[in-house]
């Protein structure tokens, strides 16, 4: 259900060029109220430079950043209605918790009593211990600390509130813990995040809609749904993760030939005018050996590798054609043929993705 | 005054012991022996020129150190504290040799045999014996003369003719419309002495009561009608050429000599016709090179006294950078040949006789003490 | 709690340990003892002599606070008073005319910062009086400044030399090093994304200054503002060639003390105050200003 309205953030052919180097290259984005958006990128991808654009450290080299309708190109940061999560959270060491909280507020002239209240409604809201007011930033751990950078940015209140890759330095764990808080906090406050990652799988975990950036413009834009299931193309597809890729070319209306010769395969949807590109297959859609049998599409190898991935396995084929084919199974339900034998791998025409480029 | 307990006392004796020698090791120490070949010479700039030492390095094969001293009670200080191990000849005005340093053990006396005779050939006021050389008992030749000159105060003569000056003497400085006009060179212990005079008090003699406040209101009424304070002489000489003021307090030949030889010979030491000191109202102040009481001294030290005495080296005293003088040893026509008549124009020897008849020696004046606590005072309560 | 005793149990043996054979304060003896001898050793001699009769040039004599007497009931509070109020003003304006400066070099200027670095060391190696001296020739009635603007305008400013504010100038210029150097590196230690943050939640460009740049640069700020004020405050030459000693300043006192008046418990007395009050007002500046905070160590 689109709205008629203009999205509240809106990027028109936005452009940023350092001399000969164009990082941002013509974006055109439409940011909703309320949404969890992701941009997702390589490091290089201009992911950085572009919110750095959107909070006002940067000024486009052509385009418009609209909000609300009101072209914000020209406006300092000061003056923007949106604040951000620095990467290295940018806490003022020289200041308290509650100070480092109050501070946006301060700038706007609340009065003591009242951003002492605010300060202390956010600890709370953060799962802060109230007490933690008078303490020293840099006495407290580094969850904690994301969580204060969190505070003060919502204390400005902001119409959107970036986060410029702020859980990067953590640990695996606490990185999960938080992204799962984050997500909650969206929810709670209602408001717009945009937040910026190198990692597509956080990206998955917390964002409503994903954009992934590639040297410096967007790839695909979508929901976690749309990008996991429709790849746009073979970058957006690996970006992913590890998957099968095959060059291949069109051979009738729902068959593509792997230009190798390792086969010709089944299709589900054939692209309008697709003549050459890439054929894509998930490990975890792939069967191997007795379940392979029957499938639309097999080829046969040499298994000659099996890795344990927490929850899942996976196997390595070497087909006769040469190629190596990965496939994915769950943990409790490992394949148990023998290992350095002849297989077969099947898979099914709607599990196959095909992408021109 | 000594109701301490003797434990204080040995406290306080092994304190002043300890000091004395954490100062000693302060200072550069010198090898024992092999004192033959060099010498350590702290003296008024002048005697340490290049051109004056560098001869005397080749002739005697001499290591020759000079230091520039730039006031006589910081080079006595300096003794005192315990430098009497480092050098070997001290350059003073007169009244220190005879008064202080040698009854405080800090110098020793000359062969009169040797010395002597070089002060018959001196200008007549110099002959044997010539009192500020020896000791107060007579006996002693403490040091040689060599630099001299009168020390009262200094005029643009284009503001203030040379006789005006010398008519009026200090009373020049209270005139209502100098006030703002003068400076005052801080050269502390001659302000005193010209206080005392300008106050119409003798100043080497001990004062009453009367006398003392005499100088206490001249000190106040010349702090607060000066212009400019400075211990720099050619600050002082610019001044006065450049017209900020048009006399200043405290100078002679020593501060006049090297703006007159720059050809500014408005700037004029004068010397007053009359005062409170027996009727004379300027003073002239002698330099007098002592040897060190050094318990390494070097046997260079004496030569090197009879080696400034040769006319050559004389004249390159009497003309060393920074400074004019005249020396006593211009009594000599071989001395007086080296000089032309510019050079005897910066020191003023038209009027040097007639000025020495009017002054007085430099001497110790013995309510310094109490004199310096009211100048100074006085100095810092400046109405500028 | 059984743990309490034998902790304290461990820590004896160490404690009595002889000194000598500890690694630490052995190497920190040479230092130590060089410390004490060329730093401590000095200031001792100066403070026995404070309480030494007037006018006696050795430490065997009864102590006596005769001196601390004559020096409070004289007209000596004048003196600290010009020191004082000329070096607190010579701070604040080094301050003013630093921090743009500092800022520059640390933020703006690139590589022209190593240029203005040169240009602000290289007098250092002049002569502090002859550079004083030029500016005697600068100020002096009909020097450069008046003859220029008499010849160009026909303009007389022929008042400026040995005036008070002359001394200030004097105390600027001499002391901008020491004020510029450490505030450079007070004003560079402070992050970027700190300031941007800062932008970034509604400061103005002041109120950065305000809230973020000034209380991180406060270790080089207090570095500097106090080299600077104890440097000015025993200051001789500024009120001397510049000032035409307009007023005396205490470190004027204690040179006349120590050489005209022959007095060294006098000077020494004058010493002692000068040092102890540079001291106290170092020691107030600290407590007041808690630096390990500022720098985040706490």
């Amino acid at each position: 259900m689109e709205d008629a309205r203009e999205a509240l953030l809106v990027l028109d052919g936005l452009t940023k060029a350092f001399g000969d180097f164009v990082a941002v290259r013509d974006v055109r984005l439409d940011i909703r109220e309320s949404e969890f958006f992701t941009l997702v990128g390589p490091s290089g991808s201009g992911k950085t430079t572009m919110i750095r654009m959107l909070v006002g450290m940067e000024q486009p080299t052509s385009g418009e950043i609209r909000l609300n309708g009101r072209v914000l190109n020209q406006v300092p940061a000061n003056r923007r209605p949106t604040c951000m999560v620095f990467q290295d959270l940018a806490l003022f060491p020289h200041k308290s918790v509650g100070e480092n909280i109050e501070f946006p507020l301060k700038i706007a002239g609340v009065a003591p009593r009242v951003r002492r209240e605010r300060a202390s409604a956010l600890l709370r809201q953060l799962r802060l211990p109230v007490d933690y007011y008078d303490k020293g930033v840099n006495q407290c751990s580094g969850g904690e600390r994301q969580r204060i950078a969190l505070a003060r940015a919502l204390a400005f209140d902001p119409q959107i509130l970036f986060f410029d890759e702020p859980l990067a330095a953590l640990d695996f764990r606490l990185r999960k813990t938080l992204e799962k808080e984050l997500k909650d906090i969206h929810r709670e406050t209602g408001k717009t995040f945009v937040y910026i990652t190198h990692s597509l799988e956080e990206a998955m975990v917390m964002s409503d809609r994903i954009g992934i950036m590639k040297n410096g413009g967007l790839v695909q834009i979508g929901t976690p749904h749309e990008i996991y299931n429709r790849p746009v193309n073979k970058f957006v597809a690996q970006f992913m993760g590890e998957v099968n890729t095959l060059e291949v070319e069109a051979a009738g209306a729902h068959a593509v030939r792997e230009v190798q010769g390792e086969g010709t395969f089944e299709v589900r949807d054939m692209p309008e005018h697709f003549t050459r590109g890439f054929l894509i297959i998930r490990p975890e859609v792939m069967k191997l050996g007795p379940a392979a049998a029957g499938a639309a599409n097999t080829v046969s190898g040499r298994l000659f590798n099996d890795y344990a991935l927490g929850s899942r396995v996976q196997y390595q084929v070497r087909s006769a054609g040469g190629a190596q084919w990965l496939v994915e199974r769950l943990q409790d339900d490992p394949f148990e043929g023998a290992s350095d034998g002849e297989v077969t791998l099947g898979w099914r025409p709607e599990d196959s993705i095909l992408v021109s480029e | 005054m000594y109701r301490n307990s003797l434990n204080r006392r040995n406290f306080l004796q092994q304190t002043g012991l300890w000091a004395a020698a954490a100062a000693a090791g302060g200072l550069p120490t010198l090898a024992n022996a092999a004192r033959e070949k060099e010498l350590n010479i702290y003296c008024w700039e002048g005697y340490n020129s290049d051109d004056v030492l560098d001869p005397f390095r080749r002739e005697f094969d001499a290591k020759v150190r000079a230091e520039g001293l730039t006031s006589d009670p910081d080079a006595v200080n300096r003794l005192r504290a315990g430098e009497t191990a480092v050098w070997d000849l001290i350059n003073v005005n007169n009244p220190w040799a005879r008064e202080m340093m040698y009854p405080e053990g800090l110098i020793r006396p000359l062969p009169r045999e040797r010395f002597e005779p070089m002060f018959e050939n001196m200008m007549p006021a110099f002959h044997p014996p010539y009192p500020w050389a020896m000791d107060k008992s007579g006996e002693e030749l403490l040091g040689m003369t060599q630099r001299f000159g009168p020390f009262n105060f200094v005029v643009n003569t284009d503001k203030i003719s040379k006789a005006t000056a010398e008519d009026e003497g200090f009373n020049v400085f209270l005139d209502s419309g100098m006030q703002g006009k003068y400076g005052v060179l801080t050269y502390d212990n001659w302000n005193i002495y010209h206080m005392c005079v300008t106050a119409g008090v003798h100043p080497f003699k001990a004062h009453t009561p009367e006398e003392i406040e005499a100088f206490t209101v001249a000190c106040k009424q010349i702090f607060n009608g000066a212009k400019i304070l400075t211990d720099d002489l050619v600050q002082m000489n610019l001044a006065l050429i450049n017209g900020e003021i048009d006399a200043y307090f405290t100078g002679g030949t020593y501060t006049a000599s090297s703006a007159r030889y720059d050809g500014a010979t408005q700037v004029r030491g004068i010397t007053p016709k009359s005062g409170p000191m027996d009727g004379k109202g300027g003073i002239v102040w002698i330099e007098l090179t002592s040897v060190v009481n050094n318990p390494e001294v070097s046997p260079l030290a004496e030569e090197f006294l009879a080696y400034i005495q040769r006319p050559d080296i004389s004249k390159l005293v009497a003309f060393a950078e920074g400074t004019y003088n005249p020396v006593s040893q211009m009594g000599d026509p071989a001395v007086m040949g080296q000089f032309d008549a510019d050079e005897l124009d910066a020191i003023q020897w038209d009027s040097l006789e007639e000025e020495m008849a009017n002054s007085a020696d430099y001497d110790i004046n013995p309510d310094y003490a109490e004199m310096y606590e009211i100048y100074s005072a006085a100095k810092r309560e400046r109405e500028a | 709690m059984s743990g309490r005793p034998a902790a304290s149990e461990r820590a004896a043996p160490t404690g009595v340990r002889r000194w000598w054979r500890r690694p630490g304060p052995l190497c920190a003896f040479p230092v130590s003892l060089f410390l004490l001898a060329g730093f401590a050793g000095p200031l001792v001699i100066v403070l026995a002599y404070s309480f030494m009769p007037p006018r006696t040039f050795s430490l065997r004599q009864a102590p006596t606070l005769e001196n601390f007497a004559s020096v409070i009931s004289d007209s000596y509070y004048l003196s600290f008073f010009w020191s004082l109020f000329l070096a607190t003003t010579a701070v604040l304006i080094l301050f003013l005319v630093c921090y743009p400066i500092a800022y520059g070099m640390a933020k703006l200027f690139g590589r022209w910062a190593n240029l203005v670095t040169a240009l602000v060391a290289l007098p250092l190696l002049i002569s502090e009086n002859i550079r004083l001296f030029g500016w005697v020739l600068v100020l002096l009635k009909n020097g450069i400044l008046d003859g220029t603007l008499q010849q160009l305008f026909g303009v007389s400013v022929s008042g400026l030399l040995y005036t008070v504010p002359a001394i200030v100038l004097g105390l600027v210029y001499v002391y901008l090093p020491f004020m510029l150097f450490p505030l450079v590196i007070g004003i560079s230690m402070v992050p970027e994304s700190l300031k941007e943050a800062a932008a970034d939640l509604g400061a103005s460009r002041f109120e950065i200054f305000r809230e973020v740049e000034l209380p991180l640069s406060m270790p080089g700020i207090m570095i500097g503002g106090i080299l600077s004020f104890i440097l000015a405050l025993g200051s001789l030459a500024e009120s001397k060639i510049l000032g035409g000693q307009t007023v005396i300043m205490i470190a004027d006192d204690i040179e006349s003390a120590f050489t005209f008046a022959q007095n060294w418990p006098k000077g020494s007395v004058l010493s002692v105050l000068l040092i102890a009050l540079s001291g106290l007002i170092v020691v107030m500046l600290f407590r007041n200003i808690d630096l390990d905070r500022i720098i985040g160590r706490r």
